[in-house]
């Protein structure tokens, strides 16, 4: 008997194609160049917040020869401070209001029996078309009789309600895959429509509130247009209006300015990079099955 | 108590009619379980019962209450779903305590209530559990607990084994059946398609079709005495054999003539208005037996053969019948497929179904003792 026949065979694993190695390597690679390319200049700008003015003129992409904080505590000081406290106070605001309203009014076109439900939906989608540029002028007058112009308030009631279509449109997206025999069942249990939405279906529309929530602070922390208009004092200037009052008033200073840049970034970035997972799945769970 | 009177029960769907005016009584404690194929509106009207669907018009009363405008959670019922319906987000104590709480039952009852159910189910271990670490048959277990713990006058049940693989189904079907013995007052209404689950769960059992009621009465009844053609094929596995033929002779006993010439006198009445018509008759697979050679009254060739140890379905193929005859014959009868045999039948136990797909009732007199005559 010969030694092959005693040895049993060993199995041997399929030796992987080139061409799948070779097309891996070159994704991987994209990859890692378009984070170089996102996070580059974000790295660029915080460590340039460290340098003095010559510093960055003359060595612009170089490491800061001393690490002085004095430019983020003079931003800080000249009031990002302030603006920070507005900008948190206006998304802050404008997130739990959009998302509870838009919550509510997604359960009531998902979950209830409402005669003309696809006028309704249309009606409260076809919101996401009103540009906010068109309405500017009758929305100042309309700000202004309200009393609440150059108020927190102005911001808070217009993020709130050009943002409710668009989150509606995704929570609703959300909600359609939810079983309605859960509905049936706290029905059956004694729960009225406010408890059904609180105590089980809020609960699990969990991920795509989260991915609502980032998307919101995203538009709200970064809104130009209407903090533009609708404020004018520092009190109430939130950061992106606040930093190109600041850019005209320390133009020169620009180690102060990306400091305060920096600033105005950091919180976004920080909040996307902790959530980003549950940002996903909120997007794609909305998709169906 | 839990009495349920059903009244001319309709339920439309904008202009599509789902029931067409179902009356049906129920006693209290009666294990009531609906039956019928896909579509015939044993979920709907179990839905119009719980409270989850409108009634669109007639009445259904419990203990003497019309319960047409009563919330589904002030009707005394509790539902087990299809789908068990547990919320996936609470653990499965949470899950049990659910109603209890937003009925304003104290914590201490909650808590003595939940670990009752809890102990008849089998399910203490897992109370801090959510739904998602369990196996399908404890989530089945749990859906009844939650439907226990709220101390309901009639329980629902919706298809609550269909998920359930074949062994799961039989532990589970064995579980209800105990269930329902520990619970001798709760009346309980259980739907399914699967005729085993009917027969061996029921008091009574109601055969659904399009909307209609189409017999109610106990499992054996439906099984011996079934009232329509429908019926007779529903109720039963394999099915009730059909063979077509001509009604010859009427009366307190029928004569029938099959396709190829053969007449047997039935004890079953009939009108002289049916001599002649076309008629069906139905025979069940384990009410035939080999006969000797020349003897028989069904005649045919074996086409397939499934061998279950105890008996063997035989599947029969003839000049006489349109689908195949089965016969259940004893397994240890040796036949091969292929094979010419002869059935026997004795003729009280043959079926007659007229044009209208309606049984013949029994004759008056219950003594046969003429043999079946073949000509």
């Amino acid at each position: 008997m010969s030694t092959q026949n005693i040895i049993p065979e060993v199995a041997h694993k399929p030796k992987p194609n080139p061409w799948v190695i070779v097309g891996r390597g070159v994704l991987q690679s994209f990859l890692v160049l378009l984070g170089i390319v996102v996070l580059y200049p974000l790295l660029w700008m915080a460590l340039s917040g460290f340098k003095s003015n010559t510093e960055i003129f003359n060595s612009p992409f170089a490491l800061p020869q001393n690490w002085s904080f004095s430019s983020y505590v003079d931003a800080w000081n000249n009031g990002v401070s302030q603006f920070v406290v507005s900008s948190l106070i206006v998304t802050a605001m404008s997130i739990v209001a959009t998302v509870l309203i838009s919550a509510w009014t997604a359960f009531g076109l998902t979950r209830t029996k409402i005669p003309g439900k696809p006028l309704l939906v249309g009606f409260v989608l076809g919101g996401m078309m009103l540009s906010p540029t068109v309405a500017l002028v009758p929305l100042v007058r309309m700000m202004q009789s309200f009393g609440i112009y150059d108020t927190h308030w102005a911001l808070i009631l217009l993020y709130t309600a050009f943002r409710i279509p668009f989150t509606t449109f995704l929570i609703r997206a959300y909600m359609l895959d939810l079983p309605y025999d859960l509905d049936e069942a706290a029905r059956m249990d004694g729960a009225t429509e406010g408890q059904i939405f609180r105590k089980i279906i809020l609960p699990l529309c969990q991920p795509i509130i989260v991915s609502c929530v980032i998307l919101h602070v995203l538009f709200a922390w970064n809104e130009y247009l209407f903090a533009m208009i609708f404020t004018s004092s520092a009190d109430t200037q939130t950061l992106p209006v606040g930093l190109t009052s600041l850019m005209s008033k320390h133009g020169t200073d620009f180690g102060q300015v990306f400091a305060a840049m920096t600033i105005s970034a950091l919180p976004i970035v920080i909040i996307f990079f902790l959530t980003q997972r549950y940002f996903i799945r909120g997007l794609t769970d909305g998709m169906g099955k | 108590m839990a009495e349920i009177k059903l009244r001319n029960i309709r339920k439309n769907y904008g202009t599509v009619e789902v029931l067409h005016g179902v009356d049906l009584d129920i006693e209290s404690g009666e294990f009531v379980v609906f039956v019928g194929p896909s579509g015939c509106g044993k979920s709907t009207l179990l839905r119009t019962i719980a409270g989850l669907e409108e009634i669109s018009s007639g009445e259904f009363h419990l203990d003497g209450k019309l319960m047409n405008y009563v919330k589904p959670a002030n009707r005394g019922i509790s539902m087990v779903f299809q789908s068990y319906a547990l919320y996936p987000h609470m653990s499965v104590f949470d899950n049990m305590a659910f109603g209890l709480k937003i009925a304003g039952v104290s914590k201490d009852q909650i808590q003595k209530r939940i670990e009752k159910a809890a102990a008849s189910l089998h399910l203490t271990p897992f109370l801090q559990r959510h739904p998602k670490a369990l196996s399908g048959g404890q989530r089945q277990r749990v859906a009844i607990g939650r439907a226990i713990v709220r101390n309901p006058k009639v329980f629902l049940f919706d298809e609550p084994l269909s998920n359930l693989d074949a062994a799961l189904r039989v532990a589970t079907r064995i579980e209800i059946a105990k269930l329902k013995q520990s619970m001798p007052d709760t009346t309980m209404i259980y739907v399914t398609h699967d005729q085993v689950e009917a027969m061996t769960l029921a008091d009574r059992i109601v055969v659904l079709k399009d909307g209609k009621i189409e017999q109610v009465g106990t499992p054996i009844e439906l099984y011996r005495e079934p009232a329509s053609l429908f019926v007779a094929q529903f109720i039963g596995s394999p099915a009730m054999n059909l063979i077509p033929a001509r009604l010859t002779k009427a009366g307190n006993e029928t004569e029938v003539c099959t396709k190829d010439g053969n007449t047997i006198r039935i004890p079953v009445s009939s009108g002289g208005e049916l001599i002649d018509s076309s008629v069906m008759l139905g025979v069940r697979p384990e009410d035939v037996w080999l006969a000797e050679a020349g003897s028989g009254f069904l005649k045919g060739c074996i086409s397939l053969i499934e061998q279950l140890g105890e008996v063997q379905l035989v599947y029969l193929e003839g000049t006489f019948f349109d689908q195949p005859l089965i016969a259940k014959l004893p397994g240890t009868t040796e036949l091969e497929v292929g094979m010419e045999i002869e059935l026997s039948v004795k003729p009280e136990l043959l079926h007659v179904f007229d044009q209208n797909e309606a049984r013949l009732k029994r004759a008056d007199f219950t003594q046969h003792s003429e043999p079946a005559v073949y000509a």
